[in-house]
């Protein structure tokens, strides 16, 4: 029989004790009333109807008194019930958790969170009474960090090999996959040797299920998910049949709460500071533009974070041109070095465009000679690799290794390197950005100081022409002065002014020719005719200078463009006379070699230093130095010579030695098919 | 009347300082280089060098340094004619001891005034 709830017993004393004390006053009060009235009644007489008054009257009383109780009780409770109405709204599932957990002495040891291990030993514990005392318990969980089954606890003669083991699901037998796994349906296997085919299998698929002689495998669900199963080893058939297995069955539905509780928890914490991880870096990365900075603050807090041996970040544009440009070292861990250099696991995932893991180099069949004898130079055995890419467009890999010793990568590590490979994009951006810049600012100050060089060059090649014109000029205006001395300096003037004109004329022709503006008047010509003809211009004003001239007679015609070939020449003649201030011979000569006319003007004077060869053929690359100072040019006759011997299809090139004088070599295609080469790409 | 030496390579200046010069009453020698000038100046011993910057075999600096190397010439004012008047190019010319500087190209007055100003009168 229930007893009466607490409350009520109070309501009920209080009742009580209140109806005696009303009847002993009613009592009282009746006594004195009845015998002032003078109504004498005999004791003996009178006892009876006394006492049947007194009697009615008090139970009258214990009635009201008990009715009253009840009803105070009733508002008593209804005030409460909507004070705990909160409380009172428990699910029904919860309720049912809560008795199943009172059955089996579960109820207390699994409120509140829990870890994994305490809640496997308690259901370990609990189950252990349901079951024949030698059968093999073992807990195993699906963790999501892990993204495996692992066994949280373990208990019976069997379960030494499966402590502390964890499992991808690919890894259980696959019975036990397909209907626990994916079905969710509880697999007992009541005698293990009726199907030894089946069971041949499973224990070769796990083996520490291979002694058992009775199986059973119970999925764990709360909440329409997974979190794991219970597997029991029998050890005589018939130990467990559907029947024996009902009791954990319903054991396992109330744990399942727990752990999905738990693994919830575990889940949310490492999300939670992966994130908090992830923040970090993001911040650092975005909170400077020095690359050096960014890979600093990232790759080492992602390095310690991972706690692995070594962090790489290489750029490069395709898996082959990979060049280290930020490394942290864990303590005592040899770096790998910046620079070009062979990272084999970083360029096959740049390759692939996707994060690959390596658990060990020497059991991965995707790695063999030669790049695992440089990785074990580098003493790596595990890695993880992820491309970088900008754009859509590779721009290099972020690469974690592990030193001396195999690593598992969890979904978790392959996760955080890829979020940050993503920040990393930003350092990568910058740094290509910074060294575009560093780059342009240096092409910058290079044509800038060449501008100058050669404002300051033909503003002193303009003055000198410009003296004689404004001098003679003014004397002719200013002065008394003959018929003949006018003309005289007329002349002067015209001189200067043509020679000033000529200055002017080349600078244009260079920038045409540079921009692909000039023309060719092609025609046949005698090229020995244009180098003799040439020479014989330049003898009477070279009087120090003996001229030799070598022609081969077997170059023949050939198609160019006469004035500007001619130009040559007189650039390469004017500048052998030039350099060699002290005189000495000239040689010209000509002869063929092959499909080519190579023409050579060779000098005595004063040489050109071997690193500047290739120097004067650019625009104002006049070698500066006191022997040359005096030396009148614009720094734009050799810039001509190559330009016109390009258009021709040609080549030109300079050997020197300082004080030995200088080779100057031409070489023209003999036998121009007219729409060839260069030529027509710039007409 | 005074001594005067030019040193310039340029042909057409050489005459127009030849012809300025001849309605004056200095004496005028003109050089090609600053070793032909340097020779000059030691024979005729002039009263000031008018020296171009940018010469062949010894450019204008070379000579001023030779002179002032020179104990009996060191005294011998020597004004630069440059066709570049950056700050940089008329800076060393005094570096080099110059009494004076010239902008090519000048009038004729200019030159003129300049030799005066040099010259014993």
């Amino acid at each position: 029989m229930r007893k009466l709830p607490r409350s009520l017993r109070f309501y009920v004393a209080a009742s009580t004790l209140y109806a005696a004390l009303i009847f002993i006053a009613v009592q009282f009060i009746y006594t004195i009333e009845l015998a002032q009235s003078g109504i004498v009644i005999a004791l003996r007489d009178s006892g009876d109807v006394l006492s049947s008054i007194q009697l009615v009257s008090f139970i009258v009383w214990l009635g009201i008194s008990l009715i009253a109780a009840v009803i105070m009780y009733r508002l008593a409770m209804a005030l409460a019930g909507a004070r705990s109405a909160e409380a009172e709204a428990k699910t029904s599932e919860e309720r049912k958790d809560q008795e199943l957990g009172s059955i089996f002495g579960l109820s207390s040891a699994l409120a509140g969170p829990q870890d994994l291990e305490q809640i496997g030993a308690y259901f370990v514990s609990a189950v252990r009474g349901a079951v024949p005392l030698d059968m093999t318990l073992a807990l195993i969980v699906y963790d999501d960090v892990l993204e495996a089954f692992r066994t949280v606890a373990a208990d019976g003669p069997r379960a030494g090999p499966l402590r502390g083991r964890s499992y991808s699901a690919v890894a259980l037998p696959s019975i036990v996959r397909v209907r626990v796994i994916d079905h969710r349906q509880s697999l007992v296997v009541a005698d293990t040797s009726a199907d030894p085919t089946m069971w041949a299998k499973v224990a070769e698929e796990m083996p520490p299920l291979a002694g058992a002689r009775s199986f059973a495998a119970l999925p764990l669900v709360s909440r329409e998910r997974l979190v794991g199963a219970l597997l029991l080893l029998g050890e005589r058939a018939g130990d467990l049949t559907p029947d024996k297995a009902q009791l954990p069955v319903i054991m396992g539905q109330y744990v399942a709460g727990s752990i999905h509780s738990a693994l919830s928890v575990k889940e949310a914490e490492a999300r939670a500071e992966r994130e908090g991880l992830v923040n970090r870096i993001a911040q650092r990365a975005r909170a400077s533009l020095d690359p050096t900075e960014i890979l600093r603050g990232t790759v080492d807090e992602l390095s310690k974070a991972l706690g692995v041996s070594r962090g790489i970040v290489a750029a490069g544009e395709s898996e082959n041109d990979l060049s280290v440009l930020y490394e942290w070292d864990a303590p005592g861990v040899p770096p790998v070095g910046l620079g070009a250099r062979s990272i084999p696991v970083a360029s096959f995932a740049a390759r692939l465009g996707r994060t690959i893991v390596v658990r060990d180099v020497h059991q991965d069949p995707r790695f063999a000679e030669p790049e695992t004898a440089t990785l074990d130079q580098l003493r790596v055995v595990a890695i993880a690799a992820t491309p970088i890419r900008v754009g859509g467009q590779l721009a290099g890999a972020l690469a974690l290794s592990q030193i001396d010793r195999a690593r598992e990568w969890t979904a978790d590590d392959v996760r955080l390197i890829e979020a940050v490979a993503q920040e990393l994009r930003v350092a990568i951006t910058a740094a290509e950005a910074f060294e575009r810049q560093r780059a342009a600012v240096v092409e910058l100050e290079r044509l800038n100081r060449a501008k100058s060089d050669f404002v300051s060059i033909v503003s002193h090649e303009f003055r000198t022409p410009l003296t004689g014109i404004q001098g003679f000029s003014e004397m002719m205006r200013s002065e008394e002065l003959t018929l003949d001395e006018m003309r005289e300096y007329a002349g002067d003037i015209n001189k200067d002014a043509h020679r000033l004109n000529r200055m002017i004329t080349e600078m244009l022709d260079l920038d045409k020719m540079e921009s692909g503006r000039m023309k060719l008047h092609r025609e046949p010509l005698d090229l020995n005719t244009i180098v003799s003809e040439s020479v014989d211009r330049l003898r009477p004003n070279a009087p120090q200078h003996p001229v030799s001239l070598r022609l081969d007679p077997l170059i023949g015609e050939m198609t160019g463009d006469r004035d500007k070939l001619t130009q040559v020449m007189a650039n390469l003649l004017n500048n052998a006379v030039k350099y060699s201030p002290n005189g000495g011979e000239i040689v010209v000569s000509t002869r063929v070699e092959g499909n080519t006319a190579h023409v050579v003007v060779r000098d005595h004077g004063m040489g050109i230093p071997k690193e500047a060869l290739d120097a004067i053929f650019e625009r104002y690359g006049r070698v500066e130095s006191p022997a040359t100072r005096h030396i009148q040019g614009t720094g734009l006759g050799l810039p001509i010579v190559r330009q016109i011997v390009q258009l021709h299809g040609g080549t030109v090139w300079a050997e020197s030695s300082v004080g030995e004088g200088s080779l100057f070599h031409v070489s023209l295609p003999l036998r121009t098919d007219a729409r060839s080469g260069v030529a027509e790409a710039a007409s | 009347m005074s001594r005067v030496v030019f040193c310039e390579d340029d042909p057409m200046i050489r005459k127009l300082v030849e012809t300025a010069l001849r309605s004056t009453t200095h004496e005028v020698h003109i050089a090609v280089d600053g070793r032909e000038g340097f020779a000059l100046i030691q024979r005729v011993r002039p009263d000031v060098v008018f020296s171009d910057v940018s010469m062949p075999v010894m450019d204008g600096f070379e000579l001023a340094d030779a002179i002032h190397a020179t104990p009996d010439l060191a005294h011998i004012p020597i004004v630069f004619m440059t066709a570049s008047v950056q700050r940089e190019q008329i800076e060393e010319c005094f570096r080099h001891g110059a009494a004076g500087h010239l902008a090519k190209p000048f009038t004729m007055a200019e030159l003129r005034a300049r030799v005066a100003q040099f010259s014993k009168s």
